[in-house]
C-alpha cells in the first residue's frame, strides 16, 4: 500500500510539473465542451427562405405574414420574376415558398389552394425540419383563418418529455462531456507509460521492489485523481452554462463516474504499457479513446441509424455506456433500474483492461 | 520581384533537385503513402455510414384503452412506417412514463378510451402522444411524422364515413373558409439521403486534417533527424525547400482526393451535378491550407509527439467550428461569423453546391478566394516562421 502510495505521488509530481500535459488536462477538455457543445446542434433556426407570392393578395399577406412572425424563418427579398432555384444555388436561401395566382380568390370561396414549398434538400435533415416547421404554421393559418377547428377529428396532443426547450445543449453538452473524459485522461496516462518505456525509465521501476500490481494501481489511481478533477471542473461547466441539472437519483452517476475514469485511465497505461513508443501509442488512444466514441456511441447521432453490420461493435464500446449514463442522470431520470447493468459493464471493460495491462507488465522484465 | 523571374527561379535545376529528393524520399517511405491514402478512404467510408441523423425505428410505446377497430387502425398508421416500430403495449400511463424514463421505447402514444366513441358521434378527439425529448433534432422531426401521419388518418376517416359530421361543424361565419394546402416538395434529394451532406463536409474535414498532420510530421522529420541543417546549407532558399517537401506531400493527397470523390460517388451516390474540376480546385486549395497549417505548426516544435499535441489545440476548434457535420444555421448567432475564418467551411459550401445542387463559379468565388487567400497567408507565414529561426 505505502508502494502504491508512493507511485501515486511520484505520477502526481510528473503531471503537475509538466505544463504541457496540465494544459491538455484541463484547458483542452475545456475548450473542447466549450466548442462542441455549442455548436453541435441539428435544429436549426431562424433559416432564410424566399417568397415568390404571384397573387398578391390580402390573404396571401397573411399567410407571408404569419411566416414573417415565426422564429424559425426569415424572408430574404427576391424578385417575382427570378428562378427561385438560383436563390438555392447561390446559398441564398433554405427553401422558397410560391403562392399561385388565384390563391385570395380559392381561399375566400372556400376551397382548398394548394400552395407550394421549395426546399433545399442538400442537407436533408435541415430539410425536412424545414418542412415541418412550414407545416406546422400553415397548421396554426388553417385554423386562424379557415375558421375549420374541427376539420381534425383527432387532435395529437405532443409533449416533449425530459427536455421540453428541446435544448440541444442538453444532449449534446454531456456528450462532449464524456467525449472529453474518454479522449484526454487516457491520453496522459499512455503518454506518461510510453514514455517510461521510451526512455527506459521503467527499467528503474524494474529493480525496485514493487510489484506490477503496485505500480499499476499508483499510476491509475493518479490518473483517475486527475480524470476526476477534470470531470469536476466539466460537470461544473455543464450545471452552469448549459443549463443541465440532475433529473433524479445521482447514485448511478457517481459510482458510473469513477469506474468510467478507471476504465480510461487503465485503458490508456494499457496501451502505453503495450506499445513502448509515444507517437504510436497516442495514435492508438486516439483511435479508441476519439474515434470509436465519437462515432459508436451514440454521441451525435442515435445508434439505430449505424448500419447492422456496424452496429454490434458499439456493445464494446466503453463510451457508450457511460453516454446513456449521464444523458440519464441528467435528463430521464430512470436511476438504477435503467442504469445497474451499463455501471456492470463499465467495470467490467475497466477490469479487463488493467488485466491486459498487467498481463504485459508482470514479468517486470526488459523484453529484448 | 517580378512574376517572370519568380516563376523562373521555381524552375530552375535547383528547384527542380530538391522536389526529386523530396519525392524519391516519399517515394521510399510505403508506409507514408498507405497513412496517407488508406485513412482517409476508410474514415469517410465509416463516417459516411455510421453517422446519419436520420430519424427511424423509433420505439413506440401504446396504450390502447380504447382498442377498437379506429385505434387500431391509427396505431397501425404509426407504426407502418420506417419511422416508428411498434415496441410494446402497457395497460396504463404510469407503466408508458416509467418505460420512457427507462429509456426501453422512445415515444409513446395514449388513446382515450372514448376515443372511437366520439369519433363515430362526430366529436374531436385528441390523443396523447409522449416523446423523449432528449435529443432535440429526433423530437422534432417525430413531431412532424406524427403529426403527418394523424393528418392522413383523419383525411382518410372521410372512407369510413363519418367524415360529414365535422364539416358541418366547421364555422360557417368566416371570411375564407379555404384551407391552405401546404406542398413541400424537396429539391436536389428528394429521396432525403442523409449521407451526402455528412459526406460532403467529411471530405473537406479529411483534407485539412490529413493535409496538417502529414505535413507538419514530414516537417518535423528532417528536424527530429538532423539533416534540416544538410537542407540550410544547401544554395536553396527557404520558400524553395519549403515548397519543395510541400510539391511531393500535394501530389499524393490529390490522388487521395481523386480516389475520395470515386468513394463518394459509388458507395454513397453522391449525385455529380456540377463541374468536377472545379470540386477538385476547391480540393486542392482546401488540401494546400491544410498543408499550411501543418507547415505552419511545425515550425513551432521539435518532435513528431509535439507537433501532435499542438495539432490537439488547432483541430477541434476547426472542425467544431466548420458546418461539416452539422449545419452552420444551427450553430449560436455569435458563433456563426467565426465559419468564415475556417477553410473546411469554405469547401464544405463548395462541395455541397458544386456536387448536389450544380452551382457554378458564379455564386461560388467568394469561397474560392477564401481559400486562396487561407493557402497564401499561412504558406507565406510559415516560411518566414523558417527564416526567422534560421538567422
Amino acid at each position: 500500500m505505502r508502494r502504491v502510495l508512493a507511485q501515486f505521488r511520484k505520477e502526481v509530481i510528473q503531471i503537475l510539473r509538466d505544463r504541457l500535459a496540465l494544459a491538455l488536462a484541463f484547458l483542452l477538455p475545456l475548450l473542447q465542451l466549450l466548442l462542441m457543445g455549442t455548436s453541435l446542434s441539428l435544429t436549426v433556426k431562424d433559416i432564410p427562405i424566399i417568397v415568390q407570392d404571384l397573387d398578391d393578395s390580402p390573404a396571401s399577406h397573411r399567410l407571408i405574414d404569419a411566416f414573417r412572425a415565426s422564429l424559425t424563418f426569415h424572408i430574404v427579398p427576391w424578385p417575382v420574376d427570378r428562378n427561385p432555384e438560383g436563390a438555392f444555388l447561390a446559398n441564398t436561401a433554405r427553401g422558397a415558398l410560391i403562392i399561385p395566382q388565384h390563391f385570395g380568390w380559392e381561399v375566400t370561396r372556400g376551397s382548398t389552394s394548394a400552395v407550394q414549398l421549395l426546399v433545399d434538400a442538400s442537407d436533408a435533415n435541415t430539410a425536412k425540419l424545414v418542412a415541418g416547421y412550414a407545416v406546422q404554421i400553415v397548421r396554426a393559418y388553417n385554423d386562424r383563418n379557415a375558421g375549420s377547428i374541427h376539420s381534425r377529428p383527432v387532435e395529437p396532443a405532443i409533449r416533449f418529455w425530459f427536455n421540453p426547450g428541446l435544448s440541444s445543449g442538453k444532449f449534446y453538452g454531456p456528450g462532449i462531456f464524456v467525449l472529453a473524459i474518454s479522449m484526454f485522461p487516457p491520453l496522459l496516462a499512455t503518454l506518461a507509460m510510453a514514455r517510461e518505456g521510451e526512455r527506459k525509465t521503467i527499467l528503474q521501476v524494474y529493480v525496485s521492489n514493487i510489484s506490477a500490481h503496485e505500480f499499476l494501481l499508483g499510476k491509475i489511481a493518479a490518473f483517475m485523481a486527475l480524470a476526476l478533477c477534470e470531470c469536476f471542473v466539466l460537470l461544473a461547466v455543464l450545471f452552469s452554462l448549459f443549463g443541465v441539472s440532475l433529473a433524479g437519483d445521482p447514485t448511478p452517476l457517481l459510482v458510473a463516474t469513477v469506474l468510467y475514469v478507471f476504465c480510461v485511465a487503465s485503458f490508456g497505461t494499457m496501451v502505453g504499457a503495450a506499445i513502448p513508443n509515444q507517437v504510436a501509442a497516442m495514435q492508438t488512444v486516439l483511435l479508441g479513446g476519439f474515434l470509436l466514441v465519437f462515432m459508436l456511441s451514440g454521441l451525435l447521432f442515435p445508434l439505430e441509424n449505424v448500419p447492422t453490420g456496424l452496429r454490434w461493435l458499439s456493445n464494446f464500446v466503453w463510451g457508450r455506456y457511460y453516454i446513456e449514463i449521464v444523458r440519464d442522470a441528467f435528463l430521464q431520470g430512470g436511476g438504477w433500474a435503467a442504469a445497474w447493468y451499463k455501471v456492470l459493464i463499465i467495470g467490467g471493460i475497466g477490469s479487463i483492461f488493467y488485466a491486459a495491462a498487467w498481463r504485459s507488465l508482470r514479468r517486470m522484465q526488459l523484453n529484448l | 520581384m517580378n512574376g517572370k523571374n519568380l516563376l523562373g527561379r521555381f524552375l530552375n535545376q535547383r528547384f527542380r533537385a530538391l522536389v526529386r529528393k523530396e519525392f524519391n524520399q516519399i517515394r521510399r517511405d510505403r508506409r507514408l503513402v498507405l497513412s496517407l491514402i488508406l485513412p482517409p478512404l476508410i474514415q469517410l467510408l465509416l463516417f459516411g455510414s455510421v453517422l446519419s441523423p436520420a430519424v427511424t425505428n423509433l420505439r413506440l410505446g401504446v396504450v390502447d384503452e380504447d382498442s377498437s377497430m379506429y385505434s387500431r387502425e391509427l396505431i397501425a398508421a404509426l407504426s407502418q412506417s420506417k419511422s416508428f416500430r411498434l415496441s410494446a403495449g402497457y395497460y396504463s400511463v404510469e407503466r408508458l412514463g416509467q418505460a420512457l424514463e427507462r429509456d426501453q421505447i422512445d415515444a409513446g402514444i395514449v388513446i382515450p378510451y372514448d376515443f372511437s366513441r366520439n369519433l363515430v358521434r362526430g366529436r374531436p378527439t385528441t390523443v396523447q402522444v409522449l416523446v423523449n425529448a432528449i435529443n432535440a433534432n429526433t423530437a422534432e422531426i417525430s413531431r412532424g411524422y406524427i403529426e403527418g401521419v394523424i393528418d392522413t388518418y383523419n383525411r382518410g376517416l372521410a372512407g369510413a364515413g363519418i367524415h360529414a359530421d365535422f364539416q358541418r361543424r366547421a364555422a360557417p361565419e368566416v371570411s375564407d373558409r379555404g384551407q391552405v394546402g401546404l406542398h413541400p416538395a424537396f429539391l436536389y434529394n428528394p429521396g432525403l439521403a442523409t449521407s451526402w451532406f455528412i459526406v460532403t463536409g467529411l471530405f473537406g474535414l479529411l483534407l485539412i486534417m490529413n493535409g496538417s498532420i502529414a505535413a507538419s510530421t514530414m516537417m518535423v522529420k528532417e528536424r527530429e533527424a538532423g539533416t534540416l541543417e544538410q537542407l540550410l546549407m544547401t544554395p536553396a532558399d527557404t520558400s524553395e525547400i519549403i515548397i519543395a517537401k510541400i510539391a511531393p506531400l500535394f501530389a499524393l493527397l490529390c490522388v487521395m482526393t481523386f480516389i475520395s470523390l470515386g468513394v463518394m460517388k459509388i458507395a454513397f451516390d453522391v449525385p455529380f451535378r456540377g463541374s468536377v474540376l472545379l470540386v477538385f480546385c476547391g480540393a486542392a486549395l482546401c488540401l494546400l491550407s491544410g498543408i499550411g497549417i501543418g507547415t505552419f505548426i511545425a515550425t513551432f516544435t521539435r518532435s513528431a509527439q509535439q507537433a501532435q499535441l499542438t495539432s490537439f489545440f488547432i483541430n477541434p476548434p476547426l472542425s467544431s467550428l466548420s458546418g461539416a457535420l452539422t449545419p452552420v444555421e444551427a450553430m449560436p448567432h455569435l458563433m456563426q461569423p467565426l465559419t468564415v475564418i475556417n477553410p473546411i467551411y469554405h469547401f464544405g459550401v463548395i462541395a455541397r453546391a458544386t456536387l448536389i445542387k450544380g452551382s457554378g463559379l458564379a455564386a461560388l468565388w467568394p469561397h474560392f478566394l477564401a481559400l486562396l487567400a487561407f493557402t497564401v497567408v499561412l504558406v507565406s507565414l510559415s516560411v518566414w516562421r523558417f527564416r526567422k529561426q534560421l538567422s
